[in-house]
């Protein structure tokens, strides 16, 4: 592991280079990200992150390249992590959301990174968390993330981004109902994004409808905007901050920063559970019992045990 | 094509399929009497005119132009010494498709690609300059203006560089594009106005030809980028019409001009001829049917003059090999004289270095030879629509238009031509079939002739790729700067004021266009307006 | 430092938007297994970014126009990742070819197979031997 610290350290150090070699070093295997994970704490947690998710073109791409010049003046530089699906046939993946936010005119300051799903549900990869403390480590003050968006509800953002920003369309009414429940529960700001096209008070209107199903929920900010001629992108980008200055003061932001810790060792320790659970099961020993248990040799107890004895050792 | 057929099972390239032969039984009973009608009669399937090509052989027109504005003048007035019957004006792709000046900074990055495709025009001191001594009030000219949110300049520069010459803008004839299939299908630019705005271009520009330039085809829908994008021969026609459709439903309800009015503006459109022979043939054939029968169905036209569609063919680019150029010539012949037997009105044959670069000048008088040689020496123009009567042509003609009105249907059922191109419907129709043609060429069920077989070259004639100029993007810069910097400012100023106001709101843009060119507003200031007011559309695609 | 999985950039140098090739060529190494970063029409600075950002194993660039803009990109990726292959097609004349060949960039003119354009991405990746 000597060189992932050499290029821990180099990636700390602000080597663009390193900090994108590290990024697909979490991506290649789980003793990576681990490894990784461990070198990083105790967590530096200064990023604002922001997790943006929603149906499958509803705008997320161009809306985003919208919002980074805001992000920008704010912060002074700003992370974007784009999560695009594996193809579950061949492991491969088209990652494309490149092209709406080149963003070539903000040099340096912009770092944008397309990560494959790589079969993980939930709408984002499995280096998702840890890619963003290495951004935050890094030191840059904002991360975005872009989730899967193949219209599936995907709650894992919640449990990584600070502020998630909901983006709908007009005639978003006719979603399906599990859909919609999601997507509301997810949201604490939300973008009627093509708001130039029929339906957008329509679509407000059951947005409304739909958060106040949610007892727990406060209302959320619901903007209007059409990213693609910059309209009401400002106001977005207000709202945005404006939701990350109430969790600060509320206290709510580390409240949910410690549940985001928590979620993080749980996810590491069940990541180990199963590493151990899958390298017992693939030991010789483990098979024969289960070949044996098959036609009634053995019991599957014994079987059961013996994985979980050799997961002890 | 489909990979469930049983073997011999042979397919065109619309999916129909094919027999052995044919007999007067195979035509569709709904076509058989249509058999017996003659050229110019309706529904025009056998031609436009009742004489056909005896009374006037089909243009010979070639899309040309590189370098700068006088290099592209030079080129025209070879192909027009070297008989070719109407002029194309290419606007470099990168500055025009894009409405970008040369000083914009994604045009820098690429600074030698300026100029490679058509001439930098920026204002119209260049337009003036590409249009020199060429023959605006006798001929048929092309604009340019391919990709919708050029052409209400190109156009303009050319009206307006006419009337400087005296002309009666009244009395020219000619063409834009202002083409849909190219601009948000084909060929997708970095930048581009949304297809609403598209529309309303283009709607504007039918407006106003109708009104003050009767002469003019004022749009032209492209087939032609459908089908070099992957669409098939049904799909092509279909897509053209729901394009149609979607211009004059739109007329329609804005009510300024008779729609008959602009349904002729609309009739001039252009078409891909592509290797499948007969196929081809049919679908040209089958585009008058349709055309004729949408018009008198959907709008209650039935005058000759406007039901009667007018066919622009060019051959298909993208059969055009890299491998073994010269066998393009070849191909191009054959291409071309499928068109002449579906009935065109103008042609244009790709160069056969189509697949290395934009044409060399030999490359362009062979694209002319080819269809000369058609006309003078073979006698083909004696007869009109030698095809008719063809028990093969006339049921694949009648199966084409049936299958096209059902694609035509499956894109209304997308919300229409426009909402199938912004949510990327059409582009994975197109994808879907240039995937399966791929795969059947590296299957080996498809062959290409010096690409998937027959390697061996002997040939002793090196081809090498076109480079055109290499001082476009130095002397459009010059240029650019001496406009700004002579030009009188508080005029161009006021003009880019009055069209930035006129963007808007609904009022037709042609008539502030002209003031802008005359005034001499360059184009990426009027790109800039365009950005700022329309925005940029939303690609489907990612590529 | 085992990352199996080759992430592959493509771009377009030009600003002409035809988008067949580049489309049936991604799908294709999609369906290979590979991770395809597309970025569109990209000028030299965008191409330099993400080769850099996304830390590609291998570069693939659309050309299309004049060979010193295609040229300007592959020595700038060349500069700031000397280790990343290139490889490239589109409409490329013969002497372009030469030229880019002569910088040790594969080319992959109108014609080419996509069976033989995986198989260079896969041995240009690492991903095979041969």
């Amino acid at each position: 592991m000597h060189d992932i610290q050499q290029l821990i350290s180099a990636a700390l150090d602000g080597k663009r280079a390193a900090l994108a070699r590290l990024l697909s070093v979490i991506e290649g295997a789980d003793q990576n990200l681990l490894a990784i994970e461990s070198q990083l704490t105790p967590p530096v947690g200064e990023a604002f992150v922001i997790g943006i998710t929603g149906p499958p073109g509803a705008g997320k791409s161009t809306l985003i390249n919208r919002l980074v010049p805001h992000a920008l003046e704010s912060f002074g530089q700003a992370a974007v992590l784009a999560i695009d699906p594996s193809s579950p046939f061949s492991q491969g993946a088209l990652l494309g959301d490149r092209v709406r936010m080149q963003g070539g005119e903000f040099g340096e300051r912009v770092f944008i990174r397309s990560m494959a799903s790589r079969g993980e549900e939930g709408g984002l990869a499995r280096a998702t968390s840890t890619a963003v403390r290495l951004f935050d480590a890094c030191k840059w003050p904002v991360v975005i993330i872009e989730t899967l968006g193949i219209g599936q509800v995907e709650l894992d953002i919640m449990n990584l981004a600070d502020t998630v920003l909901v983006v709908l369309n007009p005639g978003w009414g006719d979603e399906i109902q599990a859909n919609k429940a999601g997507l509301t529960e997810a949201g604490d700001v939300f973008a009627i994004n093509k708001a130039d096209k029929p339906g957008a008070a329509q679509t407000r209107k059951d947005l409304l409808d739909s958060v106040s199903l949610i007892s727990s929920k406060s209302m959320p900010d619901i903007m209007e905007t059409v990213a693609t001629t910059d309209k009401g992108v400002l106001e977005l980008w207000q709202a945005i901050t404006a939701h990350h200055a109430r969790l600060i003061s509320s206290g709510e932001l580390v409240e949910r920063r410690h549940n985001r810790q928590r979620g993080l060792i749980r996810r590491i320790i069940s990541d180990q559970i199963n590493r151990l659970m899958d390298d017992a099961l693939n030991t010789e020993e483990v098979a024969m019992l289960l070949e044996k248990s098959t036609v009634g040799e053995v019991d599957i107890h014994k079987a059961l045990h013996r994985v979980l004895a050799l997961m002890n050792r | 094509m489909n990979t469930k057929d049983s073997p011999g099972v042979i397919r065109s390239s619309s999916g129909i399929e094919l027999k052995n032969y044919y007999t007067a039984e195979d035509i569709p009973e709904s076509h058989r009497h249509r058999v017996h009608s003659a050229p110019g009669d309706a529904p025009y399937h056998r031609g436009w005119h009742p004489t056909g090509y005896r009374s006037k052989p089909w243009r010979i027109f070639q899309l040309s132009g590189f370098g700068k504005p006088e290099d592209e003048n030079e080129r025209i007035k070879f192909l027009l010494k070297n008989g070719e019957t109407g002029f194309i004006m290419e606007h470099d792709r990168n500055t025009a498709d894009h409405c970008y000046n040369v000083d914009h900074p994604e045009v820098v990055a690429r600074r030698e690609d300026v100029g490679l495709t058509g001439a930098v025009m920026q204002s119209v001191r260049d337009i003036a300059i590409c249009l020199d001594g060429l023959p605006v009030d006798t001929s048929f000219g092309h604009a340019g203006g391919a990709v919708v949110q050029h052409a209400p300049f190109a156009l303009a520069g050319y009206w307006t560089v006419a009337k400087k010459r005296g002309y009666d803008l009244s009395k020219i004839a000619g063409t834009g594009q202002s083409d849909f299939n190219l601009t948000y299908l084909g060929c997708v630019t970095k930048q581009q106005i949304p297809t609403d705005a598209g529309l309303r271009f283009n709607t504007d520009i039918i407006e106003f030809c109708g009104e003050h330039l009767p002469r003019w085809v004022p749009v032209s829908i492209a087939g032609y980028n459908a089908a070099d994008t992957g669409l098939s021969p049904d799909q092509e026609l279909g897509t053209l019409f729901a394009n149609a459709v979607e211009y004059l439903d739109e007329i329609k309800r804005r009510g300024n001009v008779p729609l008959e009015q602009a349904a002729k503006g609309c009739a001039g459109v252009s078409f891909r001829a592509s290797i499948h022979i007969f196929e081809e043939a049919a679908k040209l054939r089958a585009a008058r049917l349709m055309w004729s029968d949408l018009l008198r169905s959907r709008y209650n036209i039935t005058d000759p003059k406007t039901a009667n569609l007018r066919i622009h063919c060019v051959t298909a680019g993208s059969k055009m090999t890299y491998q073994q150029p010269l066998n393009n010539i070849v191909r191009g012949t054959l291409m071309a004289l499928t068109a002449a037997m579906g009935g065109v009105q103008s042609l244009g044959v790709s160069g056969y270095d189509e697949a290395l670069s934009i044409p060399s000048e030999h490359a362009h008088q062979m694209s002319l030879r080819i269809q000369q040689v058609i006309q003078e020496e073979t006698n083909f123009c004696a007869v009109t629509d030698p095809l008719g009567g063809s028990y093969y042509v006339e049921t694949l003609t009648a199966q084409l238009a049936e299958k096209a009105w059902e694609f035509f249907e499956e894109i209304q059922q997308q919300g229409g031509y426009l909402a199938s191109l912004d949510s990327g419907w059409l582009h994975a129709k197109a994808a879907e079939n240039q995937h399966s043609e791929f795969m059947a060429l590296e299957s080996g069920e498809q062959h290409i002739v010096g690409v998937t077989c027959a390697r061996e070259d002997e040939s002793p004639f090196e081809v090498d790729g076109f480079m055109g100029t290499d001082d476009a993007f130095d002397v459009a810069t010059e240029r650019l700067q001496e406009t700004l910097r002579t030009r009188h400012e508080a005029g161009a100023c006021a003009a880019m004021k009055n069209l930035e106001a006129v963007c808007r709101s609904e009022t037709n843009i042609m008539p502030v266009m002209l003031d802008a060119l005359e005034a001499e507003v360059t184009l990426g200031e009027i790109g800039d307006i365009y950005r700022d007011v329309f925005g940029d559309w939303n690609t489907p695609i990612q590529t | 430092m085992d990352h199996s999985q080759k992430r592959i950039l493509m771009a377009k140098t030009g600003l002409d938007g035809h988008w067949r090739g580049p489309t049936i060529v991604a799908r294709a190494l999609r369906d290979a297994g590979f991770e395809v970063i597309m970025i569109g029409m990209a000028n030299t600075d965008d191409i330099v970014r993400a080769a850099v950002d996304e830390d590609v194993d291998l570069v693939g660039l659309n050309i299309g126009g004049h060979i010193n803009v295609a040229l300007r990109a592959v020595n700038s990726v060349r500069e700031a990742r000397p280790d990343v292959p290139i490889f490239a097609g589109g409409t490329v004349p013969p002497h372009a070819k030469k030229q880019l060949e002569a910088l040790d960039v594969e080319v992959f003119p109108p014609g080419s197979q996509l069976v033989d354009i995986v198989a260079a991405a896969d041995r240009l990746t690492g991903r095979s031997a041969d």
